[in-house]
């Protein structure tokens, strides 16, 4: 009754809230993927944002920052800010230690989102190489609160068979979207 | 924990709300009306209404294929094209709504419209002569207000919206036509008066629902200043578009003539017409709101 409320009223379209306590879960499933699967988790993640043209986005991405350069101090990670062809704002932070990056990208999340700027993040990507150093990411979307596969491969094709098969071996550690239609891809990573 | 609702505010537009919600009382009053018109007189109401609701869910059904013939267009092959349609995507992806397909028509009139029924079977479309046009941050921002159309289901619902008026159109066009009969039911000088409440309702009707088209473009335009995070993105995109379509002749025009419910702007020359009879509001409102939109979000407001 309120969706159908929304949508006769225009508030349909309204921003989508992020949700980021599913980002967390690729912890663990890294450590399936590399000893059972073979693949690899790089030590290198990236978080991506639309930013606004506000003040108060200015001050968020201060604290950001800040943030970022304390766990630069307090952990062996490295970051950079990069803004790719589309205006979006990528952090891109690196870290041996997997399970830090994880954590350094969930604060980071919830720095924007406490900001009230959730609904313009995009996405979190953390990249595992298989044996053959082919690339397979796992996209967390905020606006699902799940994982989304992702196998680029040359010429700007997709590894569907890799991707169907991922998600089908990892349903059960991290919360994947199942439904294809979701699955957008992000070409030209940086990492 | 805490955190602002910052963004959830600046989405808010309760005068737009109050006065979508006053004309949506406006169409049910006018339809009660219309459709207790048509039971009182004594014509065959049943037999009008199943035929207007076949053909609601025809337009309903046919509408994506028929508006894309219509303008030209063509959905993208994959790899056609591949900035738009990952800038479509992303766009998608920001906004939470799954698969969009991407559509071309290749004119000069620069354009762009969105389509389908649902968020599963959604489309935009957009013209070679807006590609032309505009560039990328222009074009997102083009983009994200198509996909809050697509969101806020706006197709559908001034299909809905409009069903009466359509009935209320067939039946004053059957009964001018001398349809009806002079039956033996017409005792009280039923045709007559349905014929009269027929043709008020659609006029009123019309005028409510170009309204209410026009407060869901105020709309989408809000939402797609918020999602690109650039709200003078649009309002430079809408400036481009409009100019140009000023100086493209009409005689190109005409044949899209019946999209223009679906595009950004209209792509008819409306100066001589009161803003009254238009689906888009004047570029000069839009602009002016954006531009208030963007106060709000560097805290000046």
């Amino acid at each position: 009754m309120k969706r159908l409320l929304d949508i006769l009223l225009g508030r349909a379209a309204r921003p989508v809230p992020a949700r980021h306590e599913g980002l967390i879960a690729i912890g663990t499933a890294a450590v399936t993927m590399e000893a059972q699967l073979g693949l690899k988790p790089e030590p290198v993640a990236g978080l991506v944002f639309k930013p606004v043209e506000s003040v108060y986005f200015e001050r968020a991405k201060e604290e950001l920052d800040g943030l970022l350069q304390i766990a630069v101090r307090e952990t062996e990670s490295r970051y950079r800010f990069w803004s790719d062809p589309y205006r979006y704002r990528w952090v891109i932070v690196e870290d041996p230690d997997f399970e830090d990056l994880v954590a350094t990208l969930h604060s980071a999340s919830q720095i924007l989102i406490e900001h009230g700027f959730g609904s313009q993040l995009l996405a979190a990507v953390f990249r595992f190489s298989d044996r053959t150093g082919e690339p397979f990411y796992w996209i967390y979307q905020f606006k699902l609160g799940k994982f989304t596969p992702f196998a680029p491969r040359k010429g700007r094709t997709r590894d569907e068979a890799q991707e169907l098969r991922l998600v089908a071996l990892l349903e059960r550690e991290l919360p994947v979207e199942r439904r294809p239609e979701h699955w957008y891809a992000l070409w030209d990573l940086p990492f | 924990m805490y955190s602002v609702r910052r963004v959830e505010q600046w989405a808010r537009d309760p005068g737009l709300t109050a006065r979508m919600l006053l004309v949506l009382f406006g169409l049910s009053f006018l339809y009660v009306f219309f459709v207790g018109t048509l039971i009182w007189s004594g014509v065959d109401a049943v037999t009008v209404l199943v035929i207007a609701l076949v053909l609601a869910m025809v337009q309903i059904f046919l509408a994506e294929p028929l508006a894309l013939a219509s303008v030209g267009a063509r959905i993208l092959k994959p790899g056609e094209l591949p900035w738009l349609q990952e800038m479509v995507e992303r766009t998608a992806a920001l906004a939470g709504v799954p698969r969009v397909r991407v559509g071309i028509a290749e004119t000069r009139v620069p354009n762009a419209f969105a389509m389908g029924k649902s968020l599963r079977s959604a489309t935009v479309v957009v013209t070679r002569g807006l590609l032309d046009l505009l560039n990328k941050e222009e074009l997102e921002a083009v983009i994200a207000h198509e996909i809050a159309h697509i969101r806020n289901r706006d197709v559908l619902v001034m299909t809905i919206a409009g069903f009466f008026v359509v009935v209320a159109q067939l039946v004053f066009r059957f009964l001018l036509w001398g349809g009806g009969g002079r039956s033996q039911r017409d005792r009280r000088g039923g045709i007559a008066v349905v014929f009269l409440v027929s043709l008020l309702v659609w006029l009123i009707g019309q005028l409510l629902l170009l309204a209410l088209s026009r407060y869901r473009e105020f709309v989408a335009d809000r939402m797609a200043g918020i999602l690109t995070g650039r709200p003078l993105a649009l309002a430079s995109a809408l400036l481009k578009i409009s100019g140009q379509v000023e100086r493209i002749p009409e005689k190109d025009l005409r044949e899209v003539q019946e999209m223009a419910a679906f595009f950004i702007v209209p792509p008819l020359r409306r100066e001589s017409l009161m803003a009254l009879f238009s689906t888009h509001p004047p570029v000069q409102e839009r602009i002016r709101r954006l531009e208030a939109l963007q106060r709000q979000l560097e805290g000046l407001a």
